[in-house]
């Protein structure tokens, strides 16, 4: 205890003395990668709750399907559902929280990852059925990542990077759409984010040709074309209410074809 | 605090390591517990620690530079250890083009962190360098608020 508030007492003394740093960083030896590059849809929310005090309940969507025959769609999927987890936790909705954590669980089964995400699951009803925002926060990301561990162990890795894709998605859909209605330029200026959506697609440029030939990743390929066009404005200009909308527009198509069980 | 630590550490040991170390692995599940006892403090200060990690290999005069995607009032905490051959240890943050931004230092031997508050949405550089010791491994994760 000790260390730590020596840690929390330098920590104090530092914020006292911010600096510079020193050189022009080369970017081009830059690492990207998932777990770090790309923000969790709690980060987006959180920042979104600084301009604004956005009703997190009106944007709950119908329960989603949780049988598909495509292991991309079923990837998709548990991203899109995470992201809802972190819309339920911002509306502080313990029964929301626990529905989704098991469309979460049943969705993991069908990709045979299910025994690690059952307990993962178990903590989020158990932390839901207590109340216990921040702890939630954690699990959520927790889940996802277990899933994606359990992908990894099943040499299914290129899955990985759907769920982390569906949980962008999903995201973005949901912060668009609050803005577009109830816009303002200093809410509309969260949106830029061009190394995410660049970062995007590379990665899915990587992805075995048996996946990108996937139509729902090439449906959602071709759309992030013009995604990164709309969210890559300059630092001083932030969309117009008509450009939020054509994201949010975008994105909500998205979000539907991922859920959608085909015939 | 305690107990916040301990989900802390049962959470990030789990995690699916992203990046590449050769580092033994005891050697790196010291330098994780190190970074999450430094991120305990940002967190019992409200801040969110993120769930993933990313890890590697690192050397004097060869930093290591990750793009992060942050956003616009927020506040981020950046938080690195590193295995005990590195004896300095500093983190700073650049923005889209490379240029430094201002940040709050923190610096203990083969820990070290940045605190950093953008006023725009996009793309960030960490970067983690050694300032002194011999080649080493590290262990990067952030928080938010």
């Amino acid at each position: 205890m000790a260390h730590f508030r020596l840690i929390l007492l330098s920590l104090a003394c530092s914020a006292l003395l911010p600096v510079y740093g020193e050189d022009t960083v080369d970017l081009k030896n830059a690492i990207r990668v998932d777990s770090l590059t790309i923000p969790s849809p709690g980060e987006v929310m959180a920042a979104l709750n600084k301009v604004a005090k956005p009703g997190w309940q009106s944007e709950y969507r119908a329960p989603i399907p949780t049988l598909y025959s495509s292991r991309a769609q079923i990837a998709l999927n548990i991203g899109g559902l995470v992201a809802d987890g972190y819309i339920a936790l911002e509306a502080e909705d313990s029964q929301q929280i626990k529905n989704i954590g098991k469309d979460i669980i049943t969705l993991s089964k069908s990709l045979a990852v299910s025994e690690s995400v059952v307990a993962r699951g178990k903590s989020i009803m158990d932390f839901a059925e207590n109340n216990e925002w921040n702890a939630l926060k954690e699990e959520l990301e927790s889940t996802q990542n277990e899933v994606k561990l359990a992908l990894i162990q099943q040499k299914d890795s290129d899955l990985v990077y759907l769920v982390t894709l569906g949980g962008w998605i999903r995201g973005t859909a949901v912060v668009s759409n609050w803005i577009a209605n109830n816009y303002t330029p200093e809410a509309a200026a969260i949106l830029r984010q061009p190394g995410i959506v660049n970062f995007i697609r590379e990665e899915m440029r990587q992805l075995p040709e048996k996946i990108q030939a996937d139509p729902l990743v090439r449906t959602i390929a071709d759309k992030l074309v013009e995604i990164e066009a709309l969210v890559s404005f300059p630092s001083g200009k932030p969309p117009t209410q008509e450009e939020v909308q054509r994201l949010r527009d975008i994105t909500s198509k998205l979000v539907e074809e991922i859920s959608k069980k085909k015939e | 605090m305690i107990r916040l630590i301990l989900i802390l550490s049962l959470l990030l040991s789990a995690l699916p390591t992203f990046g590449e170390s050769k580092e033994h692995p005891d050697r790196l599940a010291e330098c994780r517990s190190q970074v999450l006892q430094l991120a305990g403090a940002f967190a019992n200060d409200g801040f969110k620690v993120r769930d993933s990690r990313f890890e590697s290999d690192l050397a004097p005069n060869t930093p290591a530079l990750i793009q992060v995607n942050l956003y616009a009032g927020n506040q981020y905490w950046f938080v690195a250890a590193a295995t005990d051959a590195s004896k300095k240890l500093r983190v700073s943050v650049y923005d889209e083009k490379g240029h430094p931004v201002k940040y709050e230092p923190y610096s203990d031997g083969n820990k070290a962190a940045a605190g950093f508050a953008p006023t725009i949405s996009g793309p960030y550089y960490v970067q983690v360098q050694e300032e002194s010791g011999a080649p080493a491994s590290f262990c990067l994760i952030y928080c938010y608020k």
